[in-house]
């Protein structure tokens, strides 16, 4: 509150005459320090900040560039069949969470029912590109179906948008999820002979442009690169206009938006409209890609995806969009494909978590040692009561079962003390979270102990299940300890 | 014309069932402005509880305590059990973000439902448990009106709500802790300020919420005899909207609301079609939000500008 | 043949529920005037802004402006026809930058729809460039406090007197003809409360804008206004010039009490 501090000699000219009275002269460090807007930026920690400020430096387009240039030379280096799906799958959410964050994150209203865009996309290519309708089918090009969907999306989006005239936050999330669920149960009961009904519909035409016909899995990938690029480049562009302005600004204080000639009622239909667009889009290509489309594909828990991919990532930020579309579902999918070898994200997860958090190097040390003698001394006492406490097997392969061998307790009939265990491991985690010092490295120890026992039993066992826990543990954990996510920017929202 | 008097009375059975989970849902946004779209998995680990009481004792054709002792241990085991639940709920994942903007929480609600769900897939498997009610309490007895029958689980359900109710109401409008609840809901600094335990009071408000959940599953496994770890999902969408007609914050709007949902969809099966039913309440929600947002029995909020 | 004044509020009466919030008020504004507000808490200024840009409608009477009637508008009309307004408490768009803050209320003035901004088509660059001047112009009749290094700063990290001179900063991006000021140099020190007089003074002479503000601070009041309107209990109780009003007996007893010898003398 007290005198400004002279503008450095490098800023621009300022016109019109001094205002008032001047204080004393330049305020040692705070004008400065305010003025650096990257320390409100809350960057991630320690080395990870330091590399997201180089990153930043380059430039968002030159940034785009690479990012595309690096998606796209990966194939080339090698990639299985069963990577390249999960490349696929990852493209395709990525592309979700940027159309998603254009709601959530720019107009900061919560659609529940985004996913009913998505499935609208595949459902209206399914539709136009396949022997569904009529005697032989409609089998419209793609130049022409692809553009016809994303209209009908578009008018979709309007409509699923109009409660946000009257309804705030929470009451149009839930009228949205309705909508959502709404989507679904029309899929799956309403006219099966025209809509496919539980079914799906099957044998889709792939898309196909000029001569070209995209039939391979990697011409799939090639092509959802392009779309991820033109999707994250259309939004940028969009963000930075004055459609984005009005956007935030609505975020921020919708009165106070209302009362600066924004329409407010007409850019929120905007925001809705623009979303449905891109989920429309990325569901044909889906659709095309999977040759069938279910209702089940366009469910709750697709949904929840969607939302634990922005908001793990950034809501707010087209990178953070993306980042976290790629990060969570290579981890969703990897792990229901190959459940033995997820062990070593497990517990390299764990241990990445421990080396970051446990200073200084003693106690890091200590508490591992302690980890292990605890396991070996357990497993002995284990094995000295009864045999078949010990006789079981881990989930995980290899080299970590070699590791496990001695140290982790195994019964023969693992299932219900599996899940004994992770009732209680439920419990130790919400009592870490609550307790405070030496005692949580203390109880951290049994924890860890624990979490491997349940993983081995229980988790692993059950991957579908298991990678679902993780979704919704993504998004508990995010809320509480980083809710702007990986990549976003720490929003601040003055209550009125 | 016995058909119709039938359809009404299974309606306000389920709309009972609605308006108790409505009930607790509608405590909590009153206290806490929050939509907890984990409370219908609440009522879902209730349901489970429930069954697992039968199991403990026998099984539903084996019981070796009496059917009454049963269901006291049923309700009271649901209610503490799931309360607590709510409370660790209310304590690990709510109340850091109390300041938080309002997606934080909302988000949250929604990831602690979904892992709910899971876990429960997990540790309970995909496969329906049953309560086979009609081994160890009978359908057919009950209350005869010409041709319209009321069973006695329905009569149970139908009394325990209206207890449940007045006792609810009694406790928030003559007891101190009623008083604090709507002094919490009202203005929480300002309570905070005249030395009311804010923490105290919305754990209690929380346990209490979630208690009426897990005494409306148990209920539920009783009417219905089914219970999967899915059906926490629509029950929350029901209660939703069950407490927004009748009124968000409002109790004897929850009560009326959860009655014209549960009468609305028995009418609805009845005499349309049982697909239609989920749709129309969907649009009673919507004219009603659109019309009078406020509720049937709401009361609107004067904001300053 | 004289032009209708910018503002002109006739019979104007709103309630809320029980309450008598408005009653009968009438009230004119001037092209290039500033007029002063001033009243008790809960007299019913704050509603007049509020009726005046269309957060309410009125209940009965009406409210013009330049002539035309603009009751029952919503807010986002009455802020194109040229009606500015700022917030008793701060409602900046918080996590925007300064910059981003004035531009973002050049919405109604531009026209670039977003297919334009995509595909960054000769009209939409062109408003962006006419945005961003008009924006640094408007910014830089706050000289030093809302300086070139300081529109990439977000909004929450300015000082309260630099988001106060910001909102005023927003507004007049609107191009307004009516500037509605509510509170402005509430929470200020003295230096400042005198800056922002001389502000408010400067925007009539140099911008040309017609000026409501409603003030606590007889300094603020005292220093800028041409005239002093006085209300309690949502009905006008004096008009006049500063001395005139100050010293009128019903708005010392409306702030202060009762002083019945008072009252019966000027009568």
């Amino acid at each position: 509150m007290s005198g400004e501090a002279l503008p450095p000699a490098t800023g621009p000219k300022v016109a019109g005459p001094q205002t008032g009275t001047q204080a004393a002269g330049p305020q040692v460090g705070v004008d400065e320090w305010v003025a650096r807007r990257a320390e409100r930026r809350e960057y991630l920690p320690s080395w990870l900040g330091t590399a997201q400020r180089s990153v930043e430096r380059v430039g968002w387009w030159p940034r785009l560039g690479i990012a595309a240039a690096a998606g796209a030379l990966l194939p080339v280096l090698g990639l299985s069949g069963f990577q390249l799906q999960v490349g696929i799958d990852s493209l395709v959410f990525a592309a979700l969470a940027v159309g998603l964050n254009i709601v959530v994150g720019s107009a900061g209203m919560l659609d529940l029912g985004y996913v009913a865009f998505f499935g609208f996309g595949a459902y209206g290519y399914a539709l136009l590109s396949s022997a569904q309708i009529g005697a032989n089918g409609i089998h419209l090009p793609s130049l022409v179906s692809i553009p016809l969907v994303m209209i009908g999306a578009a008018i979709l989006g309007l409509l699923v948008g109009l409660p946000s005239r009257r309804l705030s936050g929470d009451y149009l999330a839930i009228v949205t999820l309705f909508f959502g669920e709404a989507f679904v149960e029309f899929t799956n009961n309403v006219a099966p002979t025209k809509f496919g009904g539980a079914n799906g519909i099957a044998a889709l035409d792939p898309i196909h442009v000029g001569g070209y016909q995209f039939l391979s899995n990697a011409s799939y990938y090639y092509l959802l690169v392009v779309v991820l690029v033109a999707v994250m480049a259309a939004m940028r562009l969009l963000e930075t206009s004055r459609t984005g302005r009005a956007w935030r600004a609505i975020r921020d204080d919708q009165l106070a938006a209302g009362s600066m000639t924004i329409p407010v009622d007409r850019v929120k239909l905007m925001a809705f409209s623009f979303g449905a667009i891109v989920a429309a889009l990325v569901g044909t290509v889906y659709a095309a890609q999977q040759i069938s489309v279910f209702p089940t594909d366009f469910d709750t828990p697709i949904l929840i995806l969607i939302y634990a991919s922005l908001i793990f990532g950034g809501a707010g930020s087209i990178a953070g969009a993306v980042t976290g579309g790629l990060v969570v579902m290579i981890i969703y999918d990897g792990l229901l494909r190959s459940p033995s070898d997820s062990g070593y994200l497990f517990y390299g997860l764990i241990l990445i978590a421990l080396i970051a958090k446990l200073r200084p190097w003693r106690r890091l040390v200590l508490a591992l040692a302690a980890l292990i003698a605890l396991g070996f001394a357990v497993h002995a006492l284990a094995g000295a009561i009864s045999a078949t406490w010990v006789a079981g097997a881990p989930q995980s392969t290899g080299l970590i079962a070699d590791a496990l061998r001695n140290w982790l307790v195994l019964p023969a009939s693992s299932q219900t003390p599996g899940k004994v265990g992770f009732v209680l491991l439920i419990c130790l985690l919400i009592a870490l979270v609550q307790i405070k010092g030496n005692a949580r490295i203390y109880l951290l120890v049994p924890t860890i102990y624990l979490a491997s026992f349940v993983w081995e039993t229980v988790l692993s066992a059950n991957p579908s299940i298991t990678r679902q826990l993780m979704i919704g543990a993504i998004l508990i954990v995010m809320m509480n300890a980083r809710p702007q996510g990986l990549l976003g920017a720490r929003r601040v929202e003055v209550p009125t | 014309m016995g058909f119709f008097f039938q359809e009404l009375v299974n309606g306000l059975t389920t709309g009972a069932l609605y308006a108790l989970i409505a009930l607790g849902f509608s405590m909590v946004y009153g206290v806490l402005k929050l939509l907890n779209f984990a409370h219908g998995d609440l009522y879902m680990v209730g349901a489970y509880i429930g069954f697992f009481v039968i199991q403990w004792f026998g099984g539903a054709s084996g019981l070796h305590i009496p059917v009454p002792l049963l269901l006291v241990i049923m309700f009271v085991l649901a209610a503490g059990l799931v309360g607590f639940l709510g409370v660790a709920i209310e304590r690990f994942a709510y109340r850091p973000l109390r300041n938080a903007p309002r997606i934080a929480p909302l988000i949250t609600a929604i990831g602690i439902s979904f892992f709910l769900e899971n876990a429960a897939l997990l540790l309970f498997g995909a496969q329906y448990r049953v309560y086979n009610t009609p081994d160890f309490l009978s359908f057919s007895s009950g209350i005869r009106i010409g041709s319209v029958t009321i069973d006695t689980v329905q009569i149970m359900v139908l009394a325990m709500t209206v207890a449940l109710m007045v006792g609810l109401r009694l406790i928030i409008n003559r007891t101190m802790l009623g008083r604090q609840m709507r002094a919490v809901a009202s203005d929480r600094e300002a309570a905070e300020m005249m030395g009311i335990n804010v923490n105290f009071t919305i754990a209690a408000t929380f346990f209490l919420g979630s208690a009426l959940a897990g005494v409306s599953g148990v209920m539920a496994g009783l009417l219905f005899n089914q219970v999967s770890n899915t059906i926490g999902f629509i029950a929350g969408l029901k209660a939703f909207t069950a407490a927004v007609v009748g009124g968000i914050g409002s109790i004897p709007g929850a009560m009326l609301g959860g009655l014209l949902i549960g009468v609305a969809e028995s009418f609805i099966t009845g005499y349309v079609s049982s697909l239609y039913s989920d749709l129309l309440v969907f649009c009673l929600l919507i004219v009603v939000m659109l019309v009078r947002p406020t509720g049937l029995l709401g009361r609107p909020q004067l904001r300053k500008v | 043949m004289t032009a209708p004044p910018v503002l002109g509020l006739h019979d104007l009466s709103l309630s809320f529920g029980g309450l008598q919030a408005l009653a009968k008020l009438d009230l004119e504004v001037g092209d290039t005037e500033i007029v002063s507000l001033i009243g008790p808490n809960g007299a019913g200024k704050s509603t007049v802004f509020n009726v005046i840009t269309g957060i309410y409608a009125p209940g009965s009477g009406d409210v013009k402006f330049a002539g035309k009637s603009i009751a029952g508008l919503q807010p986002y009309v009455i802020a194109r026809r040229g009606v500015a307004r700022t917030f008793q408490s701060l409602r900046l768009f918080a996590n925007m930058s300064v910059l981003e803050n004035v531009m973002a209320a050049t919405y109604g003035a531009t026209k670039a729809t977003p297919g334009e901004s995509i595909l960054r088509l000769p009209r939409a660059r062109r408003e962006e460039r006419e945005v961003r001047a008009l924006a640094e112009e408007v910014l830089s009749f706050f000289g030093q406090r809302l300086a070139g290094y300081r529109w990439e700063q977000p909004a929450y990290s300015l000082s309260y007197a630099n988001r106060r001179r910001l909102e005023i900063a927003r507004a007049l991006a609107t191009q307004p003809r009516l500037l509605l000021l509510d509170e402005p140099a509430a929470g200020m020190n003295p230096a400042e409360t005198h800056e922002i007089t001389e502000l408010i003074a400067r925007l009539r002479d140099e911008r040309e804008v017609a000026i409501l503000v409603i003030e606590h601070d007889m300094h603020v009041v005292a220093g800028c206004s041409n005239r002093v309107v006085a209300l309690d209990h949502g009905v006008k109780i004096a008009e006049g010039g500063f001395d005139e009003v100050a010293n009128h007996p019903a708005v010392i007893e409306a702030y202060l009490g009762r002083d019945p010898e008072a009252l019966a003398e000027h009568e």
